[in-house]
C-alpha cells in the first residue's frame, strides 16, 4: 500500500471527491458486506453524468451505466448537421472516457424494472440488483398522438431528427434535395417537449441553407401546438434581420396543430386546413423514455414526478430520474426544460442525494442551473439562461437573474454567444463523457 | 493529481460513501460551472475559458463586476445575479485552489514570432510568457489560456459599445493593429510556463 499523509490526503479529498465535503469524511464509519451498488440506466447527458459523479463522490461504489448504443449521438448542434455546417461525427462520443473512471459499463437494453426487488432486468437476459437506481432514458416518442403517423413513416417519409443520428442525416438528405420554391414543414407537438428552442433554432438552420444556397424562394413554416416559444423575441428579431418573409410561423391558436398526416404525399393536416410540403420535419408528441413508463413512475401527461430538492421519484423510492424523463417543473413560475444543461445539473444533485441516503445523511442543498444557446446563423447566436433556488424548503426560479440575452444589445453579443455555444458543447460533453 | 494516493484512499475506504449533506457546500455549487468551463474548471472548448487556477482576488473581483453590472459580459453577467455574494467569494476560492492547467496549443512558427513580436506591449503587465503578472491580484495568467477565448476578449477590450473596466488593459489592446490581435493570442496561448 502507499504511504500517503494527512496533507496529500486533504489535498487528494479535496480534488478526487468534487462534490463531497472533507468534514463528512470523518463520518464515515467501516460498512458491512459489500459495495453499495448504483445503477444507472440511460447513457445520455443526465446518466453519463451521474454515472461520473458517482464515481467521484464515492470511488467505492459499484457504479453500472446500462446504454443500448455503443456511440452516443448529441441533440445540441445536430440542427447545425441538418443545415450542413456541423458533420455528425463531431457530436458524437464512446464510452472509454467513463470505463476509464471504473465504471461497468453494459452495452444492453433495459427492459424491466423491479422497483420492490430492486433489479433491473436486460435483455440479453441479465439481472442486475440495486441499491439505488439513475433512470436518464430520454424521450419516446407517442407516434399514435398524430392520425396516420408511425415509426416506419419518422424512419423514411416524415423525420423528425429529434433524437440524433439516421434520421439528422436523412433530414439533411431531405433537404440537400429541394429545389429553389419549395416549402420545409416544421411541426412542434404541444409542450413540454425537449429543447424548447430546438424547433425554432432548426428553422433559423434551414433558413440559413436556404440563403447561402441562393434558394431565397424557397420557405419554413412551422406548424406549432402552442401559442409562444423560447426566446421568441430574439428569434423573430433574427428572422426579420436575416431571413425576411422566409419563415412563417403558425401559433397553435392560429390553427397551427398538426393532428394528422400523410406520409405518401407529405402533408401535414391541422383541424381547419392542409398544409402540403417538400420535406415534411414531424416532431411527434413524446414522453418519458418507455422504461420509465413501464416501470409506472410517470404522471398522466407521461412525464416522471420527482422531488424537487433530491430528483427522487415520488412514486417509487430509490429510484431518481433525471433529464427529459423527469417533470422537474410544477413550479408556479418556470418550470425546468429539458435540456442537456439541466440533465447534467440535475444529475449532479442526484449524485448528491443518493451518496447521502446512502449514508444515512440528509440530502444536500440542491443547485440547479440551466443555459441554452441558440444559433440563427453563423455567428450569431443567443441564450437563455435559468437558475432555481431552494427558499423556505421550496424550489423556485430566480426572477432577479438569468433570462434571455438582451433583444437590443451591442453586435458583439451575438458573434460571442454563436461562438460560446460550441465552446459550451465541447466542456459539456467532456464533463459527462470523459 | 496523485492516482496512487486515491486508489491507496479508496481502497483503504477513507473516502467511501460521504455525504453532501455537511461541509463543503461549495463543490456542489461549483459542478454548476463545470458545464461551460471544465471538470476542475480546465476548459477544453477553446471559446471558453479556464478558470480553475486563476487568482482569487481576480475571480472574485471578475464575478462582483459582472453582479454590479459595472463589467460587461454576453452570458455571465445573467447567470453570475443568481449568486451570493457569499457563494461568489467561495467559488473564488474554490476555484483558485485548482490546479492551473495550460492547453498544449501548437501554433505555425511565423504566427509565434508575430505574436511574440507584438506582445512586447505587454510584458510590463504579464510577464514575457504570460505566466508571471506584475499584480496577480489584478492581472489573471494568461499562459495555456484558449486562443480563441483571449482573442474573443480582446475584442471586447477592443470595443467601447462594451463595459470593460480595466482602462489600460482596454488601450493597450486597442493600440495592437488588427492583424497581431490572433497572433498574440496564439502566442500566449502557445506558452506552456
Ligand atoms: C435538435 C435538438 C437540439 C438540442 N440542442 C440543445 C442545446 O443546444 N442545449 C441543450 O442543453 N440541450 C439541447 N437539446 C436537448 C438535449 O438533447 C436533451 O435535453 C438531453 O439529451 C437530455 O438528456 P437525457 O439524459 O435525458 O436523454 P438522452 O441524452 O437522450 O439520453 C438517453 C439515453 O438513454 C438510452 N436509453 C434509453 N432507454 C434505454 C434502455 N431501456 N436501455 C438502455 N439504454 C436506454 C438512449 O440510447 C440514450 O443514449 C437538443 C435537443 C434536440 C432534439
Ligand atoms: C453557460 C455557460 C457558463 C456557465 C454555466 C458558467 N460560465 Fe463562466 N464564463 C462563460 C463564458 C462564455 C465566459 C467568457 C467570458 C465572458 O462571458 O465574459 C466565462 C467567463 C468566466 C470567468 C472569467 C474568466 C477570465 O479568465 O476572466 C469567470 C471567473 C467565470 N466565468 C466563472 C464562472 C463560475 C464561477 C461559474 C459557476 C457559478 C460559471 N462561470 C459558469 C460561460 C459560463
Ligand atoms: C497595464 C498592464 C497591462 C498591459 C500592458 C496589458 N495587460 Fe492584459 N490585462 C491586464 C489586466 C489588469 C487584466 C485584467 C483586466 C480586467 O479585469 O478586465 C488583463 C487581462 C488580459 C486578458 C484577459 C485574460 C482573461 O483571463 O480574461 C488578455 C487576453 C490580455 N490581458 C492580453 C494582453 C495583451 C495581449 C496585451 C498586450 C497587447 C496586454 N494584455 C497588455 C493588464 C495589462
Amino acid at each position: 500500500m502507499n504511504r500517503f499523509n494527512r496533507r496529500d490526503f486533504l489535498k487528494v479529498s479535496a480534488g478526487a471527491s468534487l462534490l463531497v465535503p472533507m468534514a463528512a469524511c470523518a463520518q464515515t464509519a467501516p460498512r458491512a458486506g459489500g459495495k453499495k451498488r448504483v445503477v444507472v440506466v440511460g447513457g445520455g447527458f443526465g446518466g453519463a453524468t451521474a454515472a461520473k459523479y458517482l464515481k467521484i463522490g464515492a470511488p467505492d461504489y459499484d457504479v453500472t451505466l446500462v446504454e443500448r448504443d455503443k456511440v452516443f449521438t448529441s441533440c445540441p448542434l445536430s440542427n447545425e448537421v441538418i443545415s450542413g455546417e456541423y458533420p455528425l461525427s463531431k457530436l458524437q462520443v464512446g464510452y472509454d472516457g467513463l470505463i476509464k473512471r471504473g465504471i461497468n459499463v453494459v452495452f444492453d437494453d433495459a427492459t424491466a424494472v423491479d422497483p420492490a426487488k430492486k433489479t433491473v432486468r436486460l435483455k440479453s437476459g441479465t439481472t442486475l440488483n440495486y441499491d439505488a437506481l439513475v433512470l436518464s432514458p430520454g424521450i419516446d416518442f407517442n407516434f399514435a398522438g398524430i392520425e396516420g403517423h408511425s415509426e416506419a413513416a419518422a424512419n423514411n417519409e416524415l423525420p423528425h431528427a429529434y433524437k440524433a443520428g439516421p434520421q439528422t442525416l436523412l433530414l439533411h438528405k431531405q433537404l440537400a434535395a429541394m429545389k429553389d420554391g419549395g416549402t420545409f414543414i416544421i411541426t412542434v407537438p404541444p409542450g413540454p417537449f425537449r429543447c424548447p428552442p430546438g424547433p425554432y433554432e432548426r428553422a433559423s438552420q434551414v433558413a440559413y441553407y436556404f440563403k447561402h444556397k441562393g434558394m431565397n424562394k424557397s420557405k419554413v413554416l412551422i406548424l406549432d401546438s402552442n401559442d409562444s416559444f423560447s426566446k421568441i423575441g430574439l428569434f423573430q428579431q433574427a428572422w426579420k434581420l436575416q431571413y425576411p418573409g422566409m419563415i412563417e410561423w403558425v401559433p397553435g391558436a392560429s390553427g397551427g396543430k398538426v393532428v394528422k398526416v400523410d406520409a405518401k404525399t407529405r402533408t401535414a393536416y391541422t383541424d381547419f386546413d392542409k398544409f402540403q410540403g417538400d420535406v415534411v420535419n414531424v416532431i411527434p408528441p413524446h414522453h418519458a423514455g418507455h422504461i420509465a413508463k413501464n416501470t409506472g413512475l410517470t404522471n398522466e401527461r407521461g412525464w416522471c414526478t420527482v422531488n424537487m430538492l433530491t430528483m427522487e421519484s415520488t412514486v417509487h423510492p430509490d429510484i431518481w430520474v433525471v433529464g427529459d424523463s423527469c417533470v422537474h417543473g410544477d413550479l408556479p413560475v418556470y418550470g425546468a426544460p429539458k435540456s442537456a444543461h439541466m440533465a447534467n445539473t440535475q444529475a449532479k444533485v442526484a449524485v448528491g442525494a443518493i451518496i447521502a441516503k446512502l449514508s444515512g445523511l440528509p440530502a444536500p442543498e440542491p443547485y440547479f442551473v440551466n443555459t441554452c444557446y441558440s444559433v440563427t446563423q453563423p455567428g450569431y447566436g443567443f441564450s437563455v439562461v435559468h437558475i432555481y433556488r431552494v427558499v423556505d424548503g421550496k424550489l423556485v426560479y430566480a426572477t432577479d437573474a438569468g433570462g434571455v440575452s438582451p433583444v437590443e444589445a451591442p453586435a458583439i453579443t451575438r458573434k460571442l454567444e454563436a461562438e460560446y455555444q460550441v465552446g459550451w458543447f465541447k466542456n459539456i460533453m467532456a464533463d459527462a463523457f470523459s | 493529481m496523485n492516482k496512487r494516493v486515491i486508489l491507496a484512499l479508496a481502497t483503504a475506504g477513507l473516502l467511501s460513501a460521504p455525504a453532501f449533506a455537511s461541509g463543503d457546500k461549495t463543490a456542489a455549487l461549483a459542478a454548476t460551472c463545470n458545464n461551460c468551463h471544465g471538470t476542475n474548471g480546465v476548459s477544453v472548448g477553446p471559446s471558453m475559458p479556464s478558470i480553475g487556477g486563476l487568482p482569487e482576488a481576480y475571480l472574485r473581483t471578475v464575478m462582483m463586476q459582472w453582479k454590479s453590472g459595472e463589467r460587461y459580459s454576453a452570458t455571465m453577467s445573467r447567470l453570475i445575479k443568481g449568486y451570493s455574494d457569499q457563494q461568489i467569494a467561495d467559488l473564488a476560492k474554490y476555484f483558485a485552489a485548482k490546479p492551473w492547467v495550460p492547453q498544449p496549443q501548437p501554433v505555425d512558427a511565423k504566427i509565434l514570432a508575430q505574436g511574440k513580436a507584438a506582445s512586447e506591449r505587454c510584458t510590463t503587465c504579464h510577464g514575457d510568457t504570460g505566466s508571471q503578472p506584475d499584480d496577480p491580484a489584478e492581472t489573471p495568467q494568461i499562459h495555456g489560456q484558449w486562443a480563441k477565448y483571449m482573442e474573443l476578449e480582446m475584442m471586447k477590450y477592443r470595443d467601447n459599445a462594451v463595459a470593460m473596466p480595466h482602462r489600460r488593459m482596454r488601450g493597450n489592446t486597442q493600440r495592437l493593429k488588427e492583424e497581431d490581435v490572433a497572433a498574440v493570442a496564439q502566442y500566449y496561448a502557445a506558452q506552456q510556463k
